[in-house]
């Protein structure tokens, strides 16, 4: 294991896992000193029934004060405020997210508001900008993915003024996460896919990133050896409830990777897809990974050779020669790629020309390819990539994951 | 390895930062913690060392200014407590840097909770009432000189026993300049007493995925580096990943019951003055070789931990196990080879053949939690006895 | 009571003032390098008009602030933020870790990883800025140390570029 020259690795959520681990929300609350939480969430997942979970689960021990189902699939400035005024009102004392990344983002918004008695919220927005401990926030995430349960990010956007705040900040974390089988059991296949190549894609840009360290590699290597187990397993049977709490693991697991590590350019052009195309994060994760290793590997060999272990376990691990290894890493995320687009009847893409929007059109026309590369030039997670990428890079890129075809390592710059 | 627990509880609040250039940063890490005016506490010995004035000089060019109390004792006591409240708050202290190991941080740990309240809620806590504040930010920063607890949840004075995971630091700090060379013997107490808190941490009937991951980090950086650093102790490097794995061995111990090898080895220790890692050392292999009697199938991938991962794929499954354990008693007799009376026993340590019965009773009595049967203790503690690596 | 002191500890002018004169000459060659360098004008071509930044040390500098004027010219524009409409902040945590940089022990990219640099602002701009200060370490480091300090050194640097180093030099140096 390396120790680098110099490193940081911070994650004070405290984790809860378990079949029923949201039966111990009032004892949080508790220990957290409040007793008044409001709920926020969405109405996906309110319509799922997981909120009527949440609450039977803490049921006569614990005083609801608000329940706000109506967070925006985009996190938005005014449903911050007005969620905050909402919580005043109700005289709420803590914040419990149920949901995925908008529903975590806008919990962490209105706790700025109602911790900060903000009536702007961009001047907490950058690094540095809190100086003290918010209300208490639990998080109860629904997706096994994103790991914004354990991320100290926050983007609200304000779409009146065309603005995105990010918010940076240690005091955004939540103070508990509660990983509980419960909240993905219903999660289609697609989605359980798509999501489960984001945490897949947060733990690998972690291990070879260059802020990589050993709290982040050990905890990246678990998310890895979770997911390589469970994933398919569970795209092919969604009740199975312990692979289900096995990913809700991993996502977290590969959180906290990444948060320490950072990500690296499959996120870059990731973003930059998902901003000008509107491709769901996941997806677009599950496409591009397989490029992000093939692209770095010649900075990179032998700590992708690495992956190999948790991926495919100890014997292909010591059958496979250590200069085989990256390959089979590859080869593997391309099968995991199959196998779920197997397991999900087709629906998970494999590459970009078979990603439909909702009409069923192609959702990434091959002329938007050079937009979606001059957009990732402006994304911060390149400098946490092991090699650079210029402009013709990223198109070279996005025209073989458009195609489905391997990087021609020839074109390479090294 | 990493096993998904059905159901677990996981924290460690502590924000690392280590090596390069480290304590410079503790400046803009206190301001993040809306701190400006931090004590320093250290024992006189650090002091003399010199690592006072290498803490000071990591203030150069920041605007603060900071208080330096270098008299922490081996044995700090209440009254120590009071007079730190006093100067503390007088002199409007708002955070308190620990440098150095287990009394430093005793006396940290409690004087925080004093500041941060009362003086008298260390009373109530050791009588069991849990704290109602946070607490104000408490930095710790490492060396090789360590009791097993820094950077953990628990802390004692005198006889109060203190226990929250409120006391656990917001910060540590390792910088090879203040991860000194220290004496072999100690270095090589501090690596075995971190062994054996991330061993049993993944023998623990309770081991988490995190867990794992902090007990993976910990013995790999102890195999990789702890014969290298007591042959030269002057690999900063090496030094600087014992006290990496001392932090991750402490961590995964904090959030799991603590084992039978550490119980014991602490029980022996106060009984017989002696250090308990060297003592939980030469406990660990035998303790080893009992467990592997009981053949419990998720015992099977300590090798991974021990050995890593491409000697572990290379081993037949069958064989892992004994292979974990040959490899632990292969460290032991190097460092025999190393350090200067190193022990090769329990025996060597001083302890008494007539100690052990006394010290089985107080192990399954108090220590042990009545989990272990006091007839594996007696087994063990004979064979440390007796037998001589 | 025994053992104890309060101090203020004292500052570190040598290394204050080195990494004063290196942000002094990185700042007046960006804007040489604005003048003679097409990517890197486009670069500034790019962002709003009168974008400015700094570059500087935490608590309280050294610092160098580099802006576009009216006309869209890159200006060096001193030292002092005070009176100054900075749209980006790169503030490097501590004077050590300045002096790691400015003396090429570690990388932008490498003290990036190693969160030295705090930054505040909007990233798009940041990124940009970054491969403006690659461009310019290129033109100001011999091969051999700018190939540590960048992550993949270009193949364009023959020909033209070697003269535009001269003038990015001569920019730097002596305001030409
Ligand atoms: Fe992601």
């Amino acid at each position: 294991m390396d120790l680098p020259g110099y490193y940081e690795y911070y994650c004070g959520v405290k984790i809860i896992a378990g079949h029923d681990a949201l039966e111990r929300i009032p004892v949080i609350l508790q220990d957290l000193h409040a007793c008044r939480p409001m709920i926020v969430t969405d109405k996906g997942v309110a319509g799922a029934g997981l909120v009527d979970i949440v609450l039977g689960a803490v049921k006569d021990q614990l005083t609801i004060g608000a329940v706000a189902d109506d967070v925006p699939p985009d996190s938005d400035l005014r449903v911050v405020n007005r969620l905050a005024a909402l919580y005043r009102e109700q005289d709420c004392d803590a914040l419990i997210a149920v949901g995925g990344g908008s529903v975590m983002d806008t919990a962490k918004g209105i706790n700025i508001v109602v911790s900060e008695g903000a009536d702007d919220l961009m001047k907490f927005s950058g690094a540095g900008a809190l100086k003290r401990p918010l209300k208490p926030l639990v998080a109860v995430p629904t997706t096994a993915g994103t790991g914004s349960e354990v991320t100290l990010v926050a983007v609200v956007k304000d779409h009146e003024r065309h603005l995105k705040m990010a918010f940076v900040s240690y005091f955004l974390l939540p103070d508990v996460s509660i990983l509980d089988s419960r909240m993905t059991l219903s999660l289609p296949a697609a989605i359980t896919a798509a999501t489960g190549m984001d945490a897949l894609t947060h733990a690998i840009e972690a291990y070879y990133g260059l802020s990589k360290n050993p709290l982040s590699d050990a905890t990246a290597l678990a998310a890895i050896r979770l997911i390589s187990r469970n994933l398919v397993e569970v795209t092919r049977n969604p009740s199975d409830r312990e692979a289900r709490l096995a990913m809700a693991n991993a996502a977290a697991l590969a959180g906290m990777a990444f948060s320490n590590s950072m990500v690296g350019m499959v996120h870059t052009l990731g973003h930059a897809t998902g901003s000008v195309c509107g491709v769901p994060h996941g997806v677009c994760m599950a496409i591009l990974l397989p490029y992000g290793l093939e692209y770095n590997r010649h900075k990179r060999e032998a700590i992708m050779g690495e992956l190999l272990f948790p991926m495919g376990g100890s014997d292909v691990f010591a059958g496979t020669h250590k200069e085989q290894r990256t390959d089979r890493v590859i080869a593997y995320v391309r099968q995991m790629n199959q196998d779920l687009h197997d397991a999900s009847g087709g629906r998970h893409a494999r590459f970009f020309k078979e990603v439909l929007d909702r009409e069923g059109k192609p959702a990434v026309p091959r002329g938007r390819l050079p937009d979606i590369a001059r957009t990732a030039l402006g994304d911060g997670s390149i400098f946490y990539n092991p090699e650079d990428l210029d402009y013709d890079d990223f198109l070279m890129v996005l025209e073989a994951a458009w195609e489905g075809v391997a990087l021609d390592s020839g074109r390479i710059r090294k | 390895m990493f096993q998904p627990q059905s159901a677990y509880a996981f924290y460690s609040p502590t924000k690392v930062l280590s090596g390069n250039k480290a304590l410079e940063n503790l400046p803009v890490e206190l301001d993040g913690m809306n701190a400006v005016k931090p004590l320093i506490l250290t024992t006189p010995v650090l002091s003399a060392r010199g690592m006072e004035k290498i803490v000071a000089s990591a203030f150069g060019d920041s605007n603060l200014t900071i208080g330096v109390f270098s008299g922490v004792p081996p044995q700090p006591d209440l009254r120590l407590i009071r007079e730190l409240y006093g100067l503390y708050r007088d002199n409007g202290y708002d955070a308190i840097i620990a440098l150095g190991g287990g009394p430093v941080l005793d006396t940290a740990k409690a004087l925080n909770i004093a500041v941060s309240g009362r003086p008298e809620d260390l009373e109530s806590l050791a009588s069991g009432n849990p704290l109602t504040k946070k607490l104000r930010p408490l930095a710790a920063i490492m060396n090789l000189d360590l009791s097993g607890c820094e950077m953990t949840r628990y802390a004692s004075l005198g006889p109060l026993s203190l226990t929250s995971p409120a006391l656990i630091p917001d910060l540590m700090i390792i910088d090879s300049r203040t991860v000194p060379e220290e004496e072999q013997k100690t270095m090589a107490a501090t690596a075995l007493m971190s062994m054996t808190q991330a061993v049993e941490a993944c023998l623990h009937p309770a081991r988490n995925p995190l867990t794992d991951a902090y007990a993976y980090g910990a013995t790999r950086f102890i195999m990789e580096n702890i014969t290298n650093v007591m042959r030269n102790p002057s690999d900063r490097k090496g030094r600087l990943a014992l006290a990496n794995a001392a932090f991750f061995a402490q961590t995964s111990f904090d959030n799991l019951a603590p084992g039978m090898v550490y119980e014991l080895g602490m029980a022996m220790s106060r009984s017989c003055q002696t250090n308990p890692g060297l003592i939980m050392g030469m406990l660990l292999p035998h303790f080893l070789l009992l467990e592997m009697r009981k053949e419990t199938t998720d015992r099977k991938d300590l090798y991974l931990f021990i050995g890593g991962p491409e000697a572990f794929a290379g081993t037949m499954a069958e064989a892992s196990s004994r292979k974990a354990v040959d490899r632990i008693v292969e460290i032991l007799l190097e460092l025999q080879s190393i350090v200067a009376d190193f022990p090769r026993s329990i025996r060597d340590l001083g302890i008494k053949k007539e100690d052990l019965e006394k010290i089985v009773a107080q192990g399954s009595a108090a220590g042990v939690r009545g989990e272990h049967d006091p007839q594996d203790i007696r087994n063990i503690m004979e064979k440390a006895w007796e037998t001589r690596f | 009571m025994n053992h104890y002191k309060e101090m203020q500890p004292g500052s570190k002018p040598i290394k204050r003032a080195y990494v004063a004169l290196m942000l002094w000459f990185v700042g007046r060659a960006i804007e040489a390098a604005a003048r003679v360098d097409g990517v890197v004008k486009a670069e500034f071509d790019g962002l709003s008009p009168g974008f400015t930044f700094s570059l500087g040390v935490m608590p309280q500098g050294p610092t160098m602030i580099v802006g576009k004027d009216d006309q869209g010219l890159v200006r060096y524009r001193g030292w002092d933020p005070e009176g100054q409409k900075i749209d980006l902040k790169m503030k490097i945590k501590n004077l050590e870790g300045a002096i790691l940089m400015f003396t090429f022990q570690e990388s932008t990219a490498l003290a990036t990883a190693r969160n030295r640099l705090i930054v505040d602002g909007e990233v798009p701009a940041a990124c940009a800025i970054v491969r403006v200060l690659d461009i310019v370490e290129v033109y100001l480091l011999p091969k051999l140390i700018a190939k540590l300090a960048v992550k993949r050194y270009p193949d364009w640097f023959f020909g033209e570029k070697i003269r535009n180093r001269i003038r990015i030099y001569a920019g730097a140096v002596f305001g030409l």
